[in-house]
């Protein structure tokens, strides 16, 4: 009776001490790593239209242009002369509708303001519903009704960065 | 003349530091990397001015959004809206296979690549807010989708790389 007593207390007691102190070390190395790991600054992914592709960095490919005539350089300046022009009267017109459209807005808030005080207030608030906003370009050819377009599918190829 | 030195200093002398005057520029907080995010604004209703502004314009062509950026970056500048930022999100690829008539294998088609362009403003005033986009409307060009939004930290963060180890360290530890 006694040796069996005796070989009860020498077991050693797994459960009490060793497993809490495991634990605890266990999420002070993973607590130390995240520090480490959150130490060093999130990167931004690359963005892979402003890197040039190697094949062109080769500077044995040179084009040599033949010179231009006279008629040609004379041609290529009066046009560049009539597109500036052109692109000028572009814009004035542009300025021109901004312009004309806030001062019409301004003389509506004006008149809205002389016919109750309310309305206007509420006018002058922003619009919740504004944003998100989301419009697809206009296309050349519109799409075309009743056509069957054959099956296929799209996957997504993108490199994944990993920091 | 050799008489005149300029390197002492007479720290007993009055005149101890005369010329200094980077004490007197405010304090340039250094830029750390990580690229300051969260420059919230007001987003009250009754003071009419939109929070940040994310345009964002999206399509197939690299060239046409490109230039259509600048010359949304260059409409908002002489306006007098001010430009946070102006940077282009990673861009995609897409294979599109389709699926031939006579067979039943995929046969690859193209491989399109996606880009997109972001303009940030902030302080859009609510009566021109609309004026704005009639205009970028009108000039929008072909093929170009155009989005306008709120900035939030998830579109901050969609463009930081993503990081496993860490998330993976975050979930055991909760």
């Amino acid at each position: 009776m006694l040796a069996a007593a005796r070989g009860l207390r020498a077991q050693p007691k797994k459960k009490k001490k060793v497993d809490p102190k495991r634990e605890q070390a266990q999420k002070d190395r993973v607590k130390k790593k995240i520090k480490k790991l959150e130490k060093a600054a999130p990167e931004l992914i690359p963005i892979e239209d402003f890197e040039t592709p190697l094949k062109f960095s080769d500077s044995n490919r040179v084009r040599s242009l033949p010179p231009l005539s006279f008629e040609e350089t004379e041609r290529r300046v009066l046009l560049m002369k009539k597109w500036s022009l052109y692109k000028q009267q572009q814009d004035k017109a542009e300025k021109e509708a901004i312009r004309s459209l806030v001062e019409a807005q301004q003389e509506a808030l004006k008149e809205l303001r002389l016919e109750s005080e309310e309305l206007y207030q509420a006018a002058v608030r922003r619009d919740e519903e504004l944003f998100p906003f989301e419009r697809d370009g206009p296309n050349y050819t519109p799409p075309l009704p009743g056509y069957d377009p054959p099956e296929g599918k799209c996957i997504d190829i993108t490199k994944v960065y990993t920091q | 003349d050799g008489l005149v030195n300029f390197h002492r200093h007479y720290r007993s002398r009055p005149t101890h530091g005369i010329g200094k005057y980077k004490h007197l520029l405010p304090k340039e907080v250094p830029k750390r990397k990580r690229d300051r995010l969260q420059m919230k604004e007001i987003n009250v209703g009754t003071e009419h001015e939109y929070g940040d502004i994310n345009i964002q314009m999206t399509s197939y062509d690299m060239c046409l959004v490109e230039h259509f950026a600048q010359y949304v970056h260059k409409l908002c500048n002489q306006l007098s809206i001010r430009v946070n930022e102006s940077y282009a999100m990673p861009t995609k690829t897409n294979e599109v296979l389709f699926m031939e008539e006579r067979g039943s294998k995929m046969q690859v088609d193209a491989v399109l690549t996606t880009h997109q362009r972001v303009v940030q403003i902030s302080r859009l005033s609510s009566t021109f807010a609309p004026i704005l986009l009639e205009i970028i409307q009108s000039s929008q060009p072909e093929g170009v989708h155009l989005l306008m939004k709120e900035h939030t930290e998830t579109d901050f963060k969609s463009r930081l790389k993503s990081r496993p180890e860490l998330e993976e360290l975050l979930a055991q530890v909760s």
